[in-house]
């Protein structure tokens, strides 16, 4: 009898050892091919198993998240996070806070697009990395100071190969490459220090344009497979645009595409414009990863959230399973994080629930343009390592007696 | 932005011309003059349902722009009267939403809870995507730090940013600079709000005070000295005490009490608030009744921890209306139950208000309440601040800040925003024209 019990609490113990249970979901996790019904099991905030039919019972907590989508948790590879009080990106007001706009939009996971460098980097990391719900990693500016609006950005004594290279290697979990973005002059030091930065810490280069004495097909000549140039479908003065005036890819665009270097979108206020996004997508050049370039002017405009921004690929005509590759595994892979972007058993549980409403939609690009939709991807429960940090409906509550 | 009709005289001003040439170009000059007439409209917000609860409107209703201000409010305004026109039929059209309590002093000191702090978030991120164009920041300066707070936030935000002074002198820097009295100096909040920025500044805050009605008094004794209204957060007393005196001897009529649905268990540690409702029967006490007869105002304040579906859900049913919908945003609150303005009114509209009742305590009522009559309505004349709205059908979930939901079966999304006659937020690009290719490529 009183083996027969210790069993049953034994077993009993055993059954609720799931902390949070998702079920009844259509997952997409890219990395391991699972594009179907299953369910997802989270303990001691780690993905525990991925199953069909995974029993409640076996669970301390069970959501029913039946006829929504569930993907890797976001991440969203362009954004500048160093929010903070003076006027301008680094430490400013032009900044946002990762917390205020990711959890909202299924977002786990923020890419700093090198707002902070060497030495402004320790006071990024105090202020807002350390603080922050969202998981922040980050590109180094080669500019020491980041992305300031003063001029010393732009000094090229301060843009040190050695100290960018030392920061990167002293926090190898938050910073994830280097940054060349703002520079007016015509010489190529900058970017080849940007370059060479990135090589002796085997990470990728982050070309934010803003570069408008370079040629587009000189910085993409210059860049090594596996780097990543931003604002891809941009047309404002400053950068040549990828498509030609008769609405053809440019061939070295494409054949740098083949060649392995990974185009995001860096959406921003003036980075994305249908009439090169469309004829793009249509000639095969597709944005590896869904940047938003998030910042106080690009959030209220076509740009609006990283979710909305997906959404007008799917209206374009990319398949689900495209679109959440780029929204997760494809952007860890590009800034060599394979721990994130997947639901492997043992990663962290960085999980977005996410609905896709049907109706009729609009969608507007950096021109104030507008492209029609039928559908329109919406975040109802964010998990960030096994917690629960966004539920639009109150999926997971209880309800009021 | 340039028109077509300026950037036209503009050429033929400074143009030499033949005198062949120029009866031709009066004649064009006076029929683009006699198009600008026609089009004397900036922006023609056509067919929505407009809600204007100062103006009694409940109607459809068309609403013409010229510049920054309300040009008209009528039935049928012709389309070819406007330069654009905007089709917002089954949409609601309402005055710009006022958020009366908010934390938006925004900043770099992680050590404190809201003056120059994380903590406080920036007012563009959450307002025009929630229908709204004015913000009030609940106390998180003093007059110490309230300069700071208006050249690094106020002056460098689109939403219109007011703000309530809070009593001490050094703002919302931690709980424990909250209990120094030597720091509430009605004078020099009088000073700050009377003398230097009466545009601004509308009311005085009180919170998180530990003792007994000290901090209330002051703030009391500011706002007479500004003929100003107080707003008070009553929630950290220990022990607690009595809200009737609050609201029948320390408060005047105009005064507001924020977080009206907060149920706290009170203990001696961290002290508490007595609740509107009482907890075993579920009454509403008859004082609150009697002091919002007095003219008490109640606030919602929802926040991360002052909302209740146990306090709000019994006051409404029994006849217990807020007098104003607001959300305390903060870091703490944002992604939690509150999430952003609308889902509050929304919240409110599941619990049975009516969406003009909604409308009302999220508009004109605070507009009054902040004394600022020239906001919250449609008049013709005043500031174009306006919000159009989506109502959703469909099965949505509001949470309170115990993590327990409701289901309503309606949501407000916010469509487009106007700040004084300008598009700052258009979810659909409803104000957009259609994508195209270049000329060259077709």
């Amino acid at each position: 009898m009183i083996a027969l019990l210790l069993f049953v609490c034994t077993t009993r113990v055993k059954a609720q050892d799931i902390d949070l249970l998702l079920k009844g979901g259509h997952v997409i996790d890219t990395k391991n091919s699972i594009d179907r019904k299953m369910d997802i099991a989270i303990k001691s905030g780690k993905i525990f198993s991925v199953a069909a039919d995974i029993p409640a019972s076996s669970a301390k907590k069970v959501v029913d998240v039946s006829g929504l989508i569930v993907a890797p948790g976001l991440i969203n590879m362009h954004t500048h996070v160093y929010a903070g009080s003076n006027p301008g990106f680094t430490d400013g007001t032009s900044s946002q806070l990762p917390d205020a706009f990711a959890p909202r939009a299924g977002i786990t996971t923020v890419v700093d697009a090198g707002t902070s460098g060497w030495r402004t980097f320790p006071d990024f990391k105090a202020k807002i990395i350390d603080n922050s719900m969202t998981r922040v990693l980050a590109f180094l500016s080669i500019a020491a100071s980041g992305y300031s609006v003063d001029k010393a950005q732009e000094n090229i004594a301060e843009m040190d190969v050695q100290k960018t290279a030392e920061t990167i290697s002293k926090y190898p979990d938050i910073l994830v490459g280097v940054r060349i973005g703002r520079y007016d002059g015509t010489e190529w030091t900058p970017f080849d220090r940007a370059s060479e930065a990135a090589k002796l810490v085997n990470k990728p280069l982050f070309v934010e344009c803003h570069l408008p004495m370079y040629s587009l097909e000189d910085q993409l000549n210059r860049m090594r497979s596996g780097d990543i140039i931003t604002h891809a479908f941009e047309n404002v003065s400053e950068r040549m645009t990828v498509v030609d005036e008769k609405g053809k890819v440019r061939p070295f665009v494409l054949a740098a595409q083949k060649r392995g270097v990974l185009f995001d979108i860096g959406h921003g206020g003036g980075g994305f414009w249908f009439n090169q996004a469309v004829p793009s997508f249509k000639q095969g050049l597709w944005p590896n990863s869904f940047g938003t370039d998030e910042h106080r002017t690009s959030m209220n405009s076509g740009m609006k959230t990283m979710l909305n921004v997906m959404s007008k690929y799917l209206n374009m005509g990319m398949s689900m399973p495209e679109v959440i590759a780029r929204g997760s595994w494809n952007a860890a892979k590009s800034i060599k994080r394979e721990d994130l972007g997947n639901l492997s058993e043992g990663s962290v549980a960085d999980i977005a629930v996410l609905s896709v409403a049907k109706g009729k939609f609009g969608f507007v690009d950096s021109g104030n343009n507008k492209m029609e939709g039928d559908k329109k991807l919406e975040a109802e429960l964010t998990v960030r390592a096994g917690r629960i940090i966004w539920d639009l409906n109150g999926l997971a509550a209880n309800p009021y007696k | 932005m340039r028109t077509k009709t300026e950037g036209n005289s503009e050429f033929i001003q400074h143009q030499f011309l033949p005198n062949a040439l120029r009866a031709a170009a009066v004649l064009v000059l006076i029929l683009i003059v006699s198009m600008a007439n026609a089009q004397e409209i900036d922006i023609l917000l056509k067919g929505g349902h407009v809600i204007d609860p100062k103006n009694n409107i409940n109607s459809k209703m068309d609403v013409a722009i010229v510049g920054d201000k309300i040009f008209r409010v009528a039935k049928d305004i012709p389309a070819n009267t406007s330069k654009k026109t905007v089709d917002v039929s089954g949409l609601y059209v309402t005055p710009g939403i006022i958020d009366m309590h908010a934390h938006v002093f925004h900043g770099a000191d992680v050590n404190s809870i809201s003056a120059n702090s994380p903590g406080g978030l920036q007012a563009d991120a959450f307002s025009f995507r929630a229908g709204v164009t004015t913000v009030v920041d609940a106390g998180s300066s003093g007059w110490r730090n309230f300069p700071l707070f208006k050249s690094q936030v106020i002056d460098r935000s689109q939403t219109r940013i007011l703000a309530f002074l809070n009593v001490v002198g050094r703002g919302m820097v931690t709980r424990y600079d909250q209990q120094d009295v030597t720091d509430m100096n009605p004078e020099m909040n009088a000073y700050m709000i009377k003398r230097l920025h009466p545009n601004i500044l509308v009311g005085i805050k009180s919170a998180h005070y530990w003792g007994d009605f000290t901090s209330v008094d002051k703030a009391v004794e500011s706002g007479k000295l500004a003929n100003v209204p107080v707003i008070v957060d009553f929630g950290e007393h220990s022990p607690p005490n009595s809200i009737e005196s609050l609201f029948m001897e320390h408060f005047r009529p105009g005064d507001i009490f924020t977080h009206t649905f907060s149920e706290h268990a009170i203990s001696e540690a961290t002290g508490g608030r007595e609740s509107i409702v009482d907890v075993n029967t579920r009454k509403v006490k008859p004082f609150v009744f009697a002091a919002q007869k007095r003219g008490i105002i109640f606030d919602v304040g929802h926040g991360a921890g002052a909302f209740n579906f146990n306090q709000a859900i019994p006051a409404l049913k029994q006849g217990f209306m807020p007098n104003t919908i607001s959300t305390d945003l903060y870091n703490l609150s944002m992604n939690a139950a509150m999430k952003d303005m609308t889902n509050v009114m929304s919240k409110f509209l599941a619990m049975g208000m009516s969406l003009q009742d909604v409308i009302l305590r999220s508009s004109w009522n605070p507009a009054q309440v902040i004394k600022r009559p020239e906001l919250g309505h449609l008049s013709v004349g005043s500031e174009a601040d306006i919000a159009v709205f989506n109502l959703k059908k469909g099965n949505f979930g509001y949470l309170d800040v115990r993590r327990t939901k409701i289901s309503g079966t309606e949501k407000l999304e916010a469509e487009l925003t106007l700040r004084a006659g300008r598009v700052v937020w258009d979810l659909n690009g409803i104000s957009a024209p259609e994508w195209q290719m270049p000329a060259a490529t077709n």
